[in-house]
């Protein structure tokens, strides 16, 4: 049934029920709720089935970052940062070492580029792997849940050889990644590099991460049941998307073949071959399509940057106490969630003067009142879930 | 003895007593195996603990939990309606095992009417779900009620059309008479006689039909949008909990068990299995019966762990413009077939 | 190979793109310091530069806003003498190349008032709601100027400089006294023998 059909049905709907003068009942989903992914309260004016308006609230998480970021040093900042988007912690902290060796003008070594990379490719299959187990747990089928996470435990896994954290690796230093001190009291001021074993066992777990993308795109792609929730469902139009700053996988549902790591380069993704995986409608089937074929690329570009580690450095040298110069920029990434950034004033302090977080979920979010007008109360819950935004980047 | 099983009155009670005493035990036996097979299937081991290494108390655990629980009603409930929503429920769903033929001996009163009595018992589990829902004094639950009345009004049908198949072809309503119109020989090689049973005598549609729409009878996934959990927390069940919860948790699982077994005993021949001599019939049909009923819940909990869910609008057009229009093609060609052949 | 492989894009470009946008609408500055692309302009012509721009540069990434101000309540002051003002600055770019241009202007810090975006950018609703609950500017002809983070009843404008932590007052910053020293930073062959090493 084609889409206009459908909506056509839908109005006609609502026209009967405006006929008999139902009053709208005002309906709370959340801010306690099973499927909103935090703490997001939608006050909702549903007729029936049909939602005539919403209105999010949020702010429940809101930690105040940017005026915390004003009394912290830039090393003591890279701790805070990855807590924004939790699911993906540590390709948060990349863009803001970027920012401030930019400003710094040091530029970090061909090794540390790589490792940076690389678990940035980890934490982005980390999150889309959470995507994928979740979305089909809030319509209604519970097992892709625990075959998907059991792959993402083997992903953590490695991020926790590496770093020593699994969401909060707190990795990154100014000039480069930490290098890692070993164990025992006489041991702490020796250098170590990447643990023994790291890249054989990435290379396995790149393999079962793609043998689940295979599973989740039969089982969960091909259901019927499944593509009829969501095929045509949420469409996001490019026009809209564009001025509302929609971006990242949602963006790229919708058409637009634009990814960060093409056109900026604070990490050297054009020494790797991958493709931009796009969808045609800009619905919510398209959404969940992308993020699968994101993992596969990803999957990709970790493979061949293990392959090609270069030997060197881990960090650049860098004064003990980082004051930066006086300058702003703004640096942004491809974040699993859409375009992340960091906009760095500096006036010359171990601090930066004003921090500004662009946050990917905070934009994606921001479509919603428009989105969600005249949906049926299930499909609020399609729709939420497919633009995947997590509440400590909406609110930061 | 034979004289207590002669009379009236006391047969009776007995009958009702078993029925009591046993369905809600072999119900949890079935909560245990959606609990271990749903676990399996999620790479994951379910119940460990309660038990021994197979955790098979693990229900048991569960009922003891829910029965000490304290008795909750919102304050804004309407106290009497909301106290008697889940007995309706559970009510309605034993009342179909009166019919349910374990054995040509071993069922409760084969009434003349017995898949007529079967579904109609069957529905008054609807009126017992629209209570709930609108007793329970919150949206949610009121969102979820009606949803489960809708949808449950719209399966009655397909599942009342899918009988009336088998009805014609069979000549009886009775319970009993069916599976004897099954046991009947469909046609001979010479001295060996075949013996089909409904389904495989052309009743797979209806058979089909039959079981998606037993499915939505009972509220499960695919069609559990009235409890959907995800979205309305637990629909009409939200502000249930204790004893009135472990009695819509039971009815569903009897449920599964009521429905498997008119299936099996409709479709599938029900305590009658080829080779059986007719008088071990009356200790072996049980068990042969209960096999049918256990693969047919397998299915049902196999279904409930693969697909996602519908939604309302798209269950209510699978209902109405599908499975009735299908239904009533499958009447028309059986009634053509019966007397044509 | 030990020399670093990524290069910033290099000031002339970022320069090029400033000037480029700029002539469009008439900037009164450009720059393109540090790879960044950024634009100056009045407040009277702030609505019609983003219409004009957003032709060429359709994503509307994000709008904030920085109060500049000597004294300061928190954290270190700037290092020279600021005039005090609010910078408003958006930041759009497009989808094809990835060229992005930091529009900024100055309005004063007594009567904080600018045109809204929202008739160019639907997105510009919650940023400017943000920017008035954290700064106090008032965007005139937005629809729904309401709290978006802060609760209701919330005083005060939280990221002016004058707006002191509560957790600094009650506790002096520890600041930048690393509590032991940073290992040595010189490579280590990746499996060589370090002494006791455990692990892998």
């Amino acid at each position: 049934m084609s889409d206009q059909h459908l909506l056509a049905m839908h109005h006609s709907e609502v026209q009967v029920s405006v006929e008999l003068e139902t009053p709208d009942v005002t309906l709370n989903l959340g801010p306690q709720h099973p499927s909103t992914h935090g703490v997001l309260r939608l006050v909702a004016k549903v007729d029936g089935e049909v939602i005539n308006e919403v209105e999010p609230v949020i702010g429940y998480m809101h930690r105040g970052y940017e005026k915390l970021a004003e009394v912290r040093t830039y090393p003591q900042i890279v701790a805070l940062v990855s807590r924004i988007d939790w699911v993906s912690g540590y390709a948060s902290e990349v863009p803001l070492m970027v920012a401030v060796e930019r400003l710094m003008e040091i530029d970090p070594p061909a090794r540390a580029q790589h490792i940076r990379l690389v678990l940035t490719e980890m934490a982005r299959i980390s999150s889309h792997l959470v995507f994928l187990s979740s979305y089909p747990l809030e319509l209604g089928a519970a097992t892709p849940l625990m075959h998907s996470l059991r792959e993402r435990e083997r992903v953590l896994d490695l991020i926790e050889m590496v770093t020593g954290g699994r969401f909060h690796p707190n990795f990154n230093r100014v000039g480069g990644v930490k290098p890692a001190a070993g164990a025992g009291s006489d041991q702490k001021k020796v250098v170590q590099d990447l643990p023994e074993g790291f890249s054989q066992q990435t290379l396995a777990a790149m393999d079962d991460v793609i043998g689940v993308c295979d599973d989740m795109e039969d089982l969960v792609l091909g259901n019927e049941i499944f593509v009829e929730r969501t095929r045509g469902v949420g469409i996001i139009p490019t026009d809209l998307a564009l001025e509302y700053g929609v971006s990242g996988p949602n963006l790229r549902a919708s058409g637009v073949m634009f990814d960060i790591r093409k056109t900026d380069d604070y990490l050297p993704y054009d020494r790797f071959d991958f493709d931009i995986p796009t969808g045609e409608n800009g619905d919510c089937f398209d959404r969940y399509h992308v993020r699968l074929q994101e993992i596969r690329q990803a999957a990709r570009i970790i493979r061949q940057a293990i392959e090609t580690m270069p030997e060197g450095d881990l960090q650049a040298k860098v004064p003990r106490i980082i004051k930066v110069p006086k300058g702003e920029t703004y640096v942004r990434a491809e974040n699993p969630k859409g375009e992340m950034g960091y906009h760095v004033v500096s006036e010359g302090g171990r601090g930066p003067y004003r921090l500004k977080i662009r946050s990917a979920s905070f934009s994606n979010l921001s479509v919603l009142p428009w989105l969600l007008k005249g949906q049926l109360v299930p499909d609020v819950i399609a729709i939420l879930g497919s633009l995947d935004f997590v509440l400590g980047d909406v609110d930061r | 003895m034979t004289a207590l099983f002669d009379s009236f009155w006391p047969l009776l009670v007995l009958k009702v007593l078993v029925i009591a005493a046993v369905i809600p035990g072999v119900a949890l036996v079935f909560i245990f195996a959606e609990l271990k097979i749903s676990a399996h299937m999620q790479s994951r081991i379910g119940p460990y603990f309660a038990g021994g290494r197979w955790g098979w108390a693990q229900p048991l655990a569960d009922g003891l939990k829910f029965m000490q629980k304290e008795d909750l009603v919102p304050e804004d409930a309407d106290r009497p309606v909301f106290k008697l929503a889940p007995m309706i429920v559970l009510m309605g769903t034993l009342a179909v095992f009166v019919i349910v033929p374990f054995s040509p001996k071993l069922i409760v009163r084969d009434l003349d009417v017995g898949v007529f009595y079967a579904l109609a018992a069957g529905s008054v589990t609807t009126i017992g779900v629209l209570m709930a829902g609108w007793s329970s004094a919150n949206k949610y639950s009121l969102m979820g009620g009606l949803r489960a009345g809708a949808q449950l009004i719209a399966y009655e049908l397909p599942l009342i059309l899918a009988v009336v198949g088998v009805v014609i072809q069979a000549g009886t309503m009775s319970m009993n008479g069916i599976v004897a119109a099954q046991i009947e020989p469909v046609f001979h090689l010479g001295d060996f006689a075949i013996r089909l049973p409904f389904l495989l005598q052309g009743q797979v549609i209806g058979f089909a039909i039959f079981m998606i729409a037993a499915l939505a009878e009972l509220n499960r996934t695919p069609f559990d949008m009235p409890i959907a959990e995800s979205e309305l927390v637990m629909g009409y069940l939200t502000e249930y909990s204790g004893i009135r919860f472990t009695m819509f948790f039971l009815a569903e699982y009897a449920g599964m068990f009521s429905m498997s077994a008119i299936a099996a005993t409709l479709f599938l021949g029900g305590y009658y299995l080829p080779g059986v001599p007719a008088g071990a019939l009356d200790w072996l049909g049980p068990l042969i019966l209960m096999g049918k009923v256990t693969l047919l819940v397998f299915i049902i909990i196999w279904l409930r762990w693969t697909f996602p869910r519908l939604r309302e609008d798209q269950l209510q057009s699978l209902a109405w413009r599908w499975l009735i229009p299908l239904a009533l093609a499958n009447i028309a060609v059986t009634a053509v077939a019966k007397v044509v052949f | 190979m030990t020399e670093s492989p990524s290069e910033v894009p290099a000031a002339p470009v970022a320069v090029g793109i400033a000037e480029r946008y700029g002539e469009m609408v008439g900037a009164l500055s450009t720059s393109g310091d540090f790879a960044t692309p950024r634009i100056r302009v009045s407040p009277e012509s702030w609505v019609d530069t983003h219409r004009t721009l957003k032709e060429h540069l359709p994503f509307f990434s994000f709008l904030s806003a920085i109060h500049w101000s000597t004294e300061v309540a928190v954290g270190d002051p700037p290092e020279e003498e600021v005039e005090e003002r609010f910078e408003v600055f958006t930041r759009l770019s497009d989808v094809s190349k990835g060229e992005g241009v930091i529009i900024s202007t100055d309005i004063s810090k007594d009567d904080p008032r600018l045109p809204t975006l929202v008739g160019v950018f639907g997105g510009a609703n919650w940023h400017e709601r943000e920017a008035h609950e954290m700064f106090g500017i008032v965007f005139d002809g937005h629809p729904n100027l309401e709290l978006l983070y802060l609760p209701e009843g919330f005083e005060g404008y939280p990221l002016r400089k004058t707006f002191p932590l509560l957790s600094r007052e009650v506790k002096p910053w520890p600041g930048t006294v690393d509590v032991e020293d940073m290992p040595s930073t010189e490579n280590v062959e990746a499996g060589e023998e370090t002494g006791e090493v455990e692990g892998e």
